[in-house]
Parts: C-alpha cells; sequence; structure tokens
C-alpha cells in the first residue's frame, strides 16, 4: 500500500492508503476526499478532479498526458503551474507518501 | 476488467451461474412513453438486465452498471453503424465516435464551453437575456412558461453559444427538434428525415453565410472557435458538431427549467427553503436526477461481456437508462420524489465516461445561478394551480410539454 495525503484549501488533511495501479481520482473517491467530483469517472473529460502537486513530486508523478494541458483549460478552479487531473496519475511504489493539494473554489 | 460489476452484492466466485437474458414481452415504447419509472423501478427490482423484445434492445437500470458501462468504451462503443442519427444529422457525429477521433473533435469546442470562457463572455450576457425574456413574460393571467419562456430563452442562450445569433428562436427550435425526430427515427419514416433533410439545408446556408464573419471578427463561440483553431478539423465535422449542440443544446435546459420549476411549485415548502438559502444549484441538481432531461444513451457491445448476472453476446446494442439510475435504491432514499434537500449523492444525469456532457457547467451557470433565482425573485407569487393539467412525455428525452404558470 501507498500513503497518499490529500490537504483541502483551508489546510486539513487526510492521510489514506492508495492501492497500486489505481488513479489517485479513485483513490480519493475511495475515501470520499472533499473536491474531487471526477463527473466523467476518469474519462479526462471534464477537468472535476483538479489538484496541485508540488514541485518535490512532480518529477514522480511524470508527466502530463496529451490533452492534459487542454482539459485543464476547463477547469473551473484556478489552474497553475502545479495543476494536474489526478484521473491521470497512476498510484505507483515512488509515490508513497505523495501530498495532494486540492483548489479552492471559485466565486 | 474490474470485478465490481460481476453481480451487486453477488459473490464473485466461480460458482455463479450464468442466466440467460431476461426478455421482456409486454413493456411498449408507447408505455415508456407515457411513464417508464414504475417500469425501471420494477426491472431494477427483477430483471436489472433485460431485453425489452418491442424495442429489440438491452436495457440496464441499475446506477452501478449504467456508469460502468459508459466508463468502459473499449466494450461499450458508442459508434452505431445502424444508427438513425446518421441520416438524421447527415454525418457521423462525435456522439457516435471514440477514442481519440471523438477526443479532437470534442476539445475542437470545449473552450467555448470552459469556465473560463463563461465567466468572461457568456455569464453577463446570459444575464442580460434571461432578464429580456423573463420580464417580457405578461401578468394576470396564465402563461405557459414552457413555450413562452423555457424555450425561446434555451435557444437564444445557445445560438449566442455557438456563433449563430443571426438564427431566430423558432429557426433554433425547429431545427432542434427536427434533428431530434430524425435521430430518434428508429422506424426510418421517410417524412421524418425529409424534414431533417430540410433543417440541414437551412443550416449549413447559415454556417455558409456566417463563417467568414467569425473568421475576421473572432470571438469565442464555438464555430469561430473551430474555425481559428490551429488545427482545424474538416469544415464538415464543424458542421456536423454544431448541429449535434443545437439537436442537443436546447431541449436539455428548456426541460431542465420545466422540471424544476414544476417539482419547486408543487413543493411549496423546498421552495420556500430553496429561496431561504438561495439553494438554487441544489434545487437544479435535484430537478435533473429527478427527471433526467435525457434519460437513456445506447452502446454497442464489441465484445461478450458479463452484466450482472447475465452474459449479454457481442454487437448487442444495450440502452444504459440514467433515468432508472438516478432512482436506485442502492443510491438513493425515495428517489421517486422531487427533494432538493436529500442527501447528496452524484446523479448521472450528465452521464459518464468520455461522453460526458460537454455543457454541463455551462447548465449550471445558466440556470442555477442566472435563470433560477431571477424568476423566482421576479414572480415570487406564481402558481401552478392545476399541476394535473401538466402532461410529461418522454422515453429518449423527457419533460413537461407545457406548464401553464399563472403570473401576477
Amino acid at each position: 500500500m501507498v500513503s497518499i495525503t490529500f490537504i483541502q484549501p483551508d489546510g486539513a488533511a487526510q492521510t489514506v492508503q492508495a492501492t497500486l495501479g489505481d488513479s489517485v481520482m479513485q483513490t480519493a473517491l475511495n475515501n470520499n476526499i472533499e473536491g474531487i467530483f471526477a463527473e466523467c469517472g476518469g474519462a479526462m473529460m471534464c477537468a472535476t478532479c483538479h489538484c496541485y502537486i508540488d514541485d518535490k513530486w512532480a518529477e514522480k508523478t511524470g508527466d502530463k498526458s496529451d490533452g492534459e494541458d487542454d482539459m485543464l483549460d476547463c477547469a473551473e478552479t484556478e489552474v497553475t503551474d502545479a495543476s494536474r487531473l489526478t484521473c491521470q496519475i497512476k498510484v505507483t511504489d515512488a509515490l508513497d507518501g505523495l501530498v495532494v493539494r486540492l483548489p479552492s473554489e471559485l466565486a | 476488467m474490474s470485478k465490481h460489476h460481476l453481480g451487486r452484492g453477488g459473490d464473485d466466485g466461480g460458482n455463479k451461474v450464468m442466466l440467460d437474458i431476461p426478455v421482456n414481452e409486454t413493456v411498449t415504447l408507447a408505455d415508456l412513453t407515457h411513464d417508464p419509472y414504475p417500469i425501471y423501478k420494477q426491472m431494477r427490482a427483477q430483471t436489472p438486465v433485460v431485453r425489452v423484445a418491442q424495442t429489440n434492445r438491452i436495457f440496464v437500470t441499475t446506477a452501478e452498471h449504467t456508469k460502468w458501462i459508459k466508463e468502459n468504451p473499449d466494450i461499450f462503443s458508442s459508434d452505431d453503424p445502424m444508427t438513425p442519427m446518421k441520416p438524421a444529422f447527415q454525418a457521423h457525429t462525435l456522439m457516435r465516435k471514440d477514442g481519440a477521433e471523438h477526443r479532437a473533435e470534442r476539445m475542437a469546442m470545449q473552450p467555448s464551453f470552459s469556465p473560463k470562457v463563461i465567466r468572461s463572455d457568456w455569464a453577463a450576457l446570459y444575464e442580460k437575456i434571461v432578464n429580456e425574456y423573463v420580464s417580457r413574460l405578461p401578468r394576470g393571467e396564465t402563461v405557459d412558461l414552457f413555450s413562452e419562456l423555457c424555450g425561446p430563452v434555451a435557444a437564444r442562450i445557445l445560438a449566442h453559444m455557438l456563433g449563430l445569433e443571426d438564427a431566430t428562436d423558432e429557426e433554433m427550435q425547429r431545427w432542434s427538434q427536427r434533428l431530434i425526430d430524425g435521430a430518434g427515427n428508429f422506424g426510418r419514416d421517410p417524412q421524418l428525415f425529409e424534414a431533417s433533410d430540410a433543417a440541414n439545408v437551412e443550416m449549413n446556408a447559415l454556417f455558409e453565410k456566417i463563417a467568414q464573419r467569425h473568421q475576421s471578427e473572432p470571438n469565442n463561440s464555438a464555430f469561430s472557435v473551430m474555425l481559428r483553431a490551429k488545427n482545424p478539423i474538416p469544415l464538415s465535422q464543424m458542421y456536423a458538431n454544431i448541429k449535434i449542440a443545437i439537436g442537443g443544446g436546447i431541449n436539455e435546459p428548456r426541460d431542465a427549467l420545466a422540471t424544476i420549476v414544476y417539482g419547486l411549485l408543487t413543493n411549496p415548502d423546498q421552495l420556500e427553503e430553496v429561496k431561504r438559502q438561495e439553494a438554487w444549484m441544489d434545487a437544479f441538481e435535484e430537478g435533473i436526477r429527478w427527471v433526467a432531461p435525457i434519460q437513456v444513451s445506447g452502446r454497442r457491445t464489441t465484445q461478450e461481456i458479463q452484466i450482472g448476472d447475465v452474459v449479454v453476446p457481442k454487437a448487442e446494442t444495450v440502452m444504459t437508462i440514467q433515468a432508472s439510475a438516478n432512482r436506485d435504491e442502492a443510491i438513493f432514499d425515495d428517489g421517486e420524489s422531487f427533494n432538493v434537500f436529500r442527501e447528496k449523492h452524484p446523479h448521472q444525469s450528465f452521464g459518464s465516461g468520455p461522453h460526458h456532457c460537454a455543457g454541463a457547467q455551462i447548465a449550471r451557470r445558466t440556470l442555477g445561478h442566472i435563470m433560477l433565482p431571477l424568476l423566482f425573485d421576479r414572480f415570487p407569487n406564481m402558481q401552478l394551480r392545476n399541476p394535473e393539467d401538466v402532461v410529461w412525455s418522454g422515453f429518449g428525452f423527457r419533460g413537461p410539454l407545457n406548464l401553464p404558470i399563472y403570473l401576477d
């Protein structure tokens, strides 16, 4: 098992155990993480599983998928250089301890 | 594939006996069009995967299965070579494509529907349109809100989003209806295709007329964005996909609005609480959960596949019934009732998987943020005096056909 910590915009943190091979999105859904809606179920068609991955993890989470930037452009929440779609990050051993920050809703 | 679909709550062990697909000989399309909900309730309880003989299609009615099917396009393809959508739209549209081809076409339009563009371009314009259409409603009489407001405002909003503001509300609604009638023409009635052909001629003429302007005076409308893309998709596909948006972008917000207004006016306690909490977005989500504007989506099996307790052969059409999934007892308590303040669970009215509704965010903004609060603010005492006069209809698409409201 791999542990992943989700941090809400207000700082509240929740550490959960993830299954290898699942996506980070799936891990969030399995643990009812607030802020990950995943409306399209992981098809990279909705940008409702948007998160931020800090620099120190970015190498391990790998490059964005083809088309991920275009879909991120359609996110409801603020997009930064750290933005990723959790459906496109696969849980591997290298991600043990991963920190995933969640975006605030824009007004 | 994951094993979670192998029968709900059943064991996934090797001893499971696979059943033949049960057949329902009695249910007709007319029954489903009139009121499908008691039929789906019974199917969920007794035959959650069932061949409906009179439509020769397999109905899948539980939330778990419908979601799983839509999220597994390799097994359940959208590509249906026999679809009447092809003659109706005179093209193979993105609704019936899979994979990279579908994504390329969809992403060509997507920027127009993005929250960023909604904020920068559409929100202020839509507020103005909604204001104008609500302001022109008469007072002191009973008005059919369905035909006087829900349809026209949906048409105007969509016209702008697509870059077709030259078209009238009447034209937009007529084209939309003819495309829908053609797309649902499983009986291959030539008259319906003649009507959709005529609509195609009119739409093509408009597109040709305005294409140059969208190049020289660019804006964030779908047509303009597609024309100016770095690697534009073929013009024929731009036309086809604008038509998809016309066919699919009017009746859904129209029917959703009528359904939500009906739900609130027939549940005055909830309406009061919605006003007090300004819970318009919750009212929106509950309305489309309760009666999904698009009730059913078809997929074609690419291989033999087990769904629940039955094995479905390759090349069968399965109908995922999101209308039923949205009332599934496994997820929703008393799902048959309209209850804005129910425990929150995701509904499937926008679908799931690659074909998840491209207009979901714009629909939420337009109806939840703009239309509902404005309408109930202007007409705080509007009355649906005879709810029994409202006629509900539809199997593929469903909503009220009229909404006689007394406006004071």
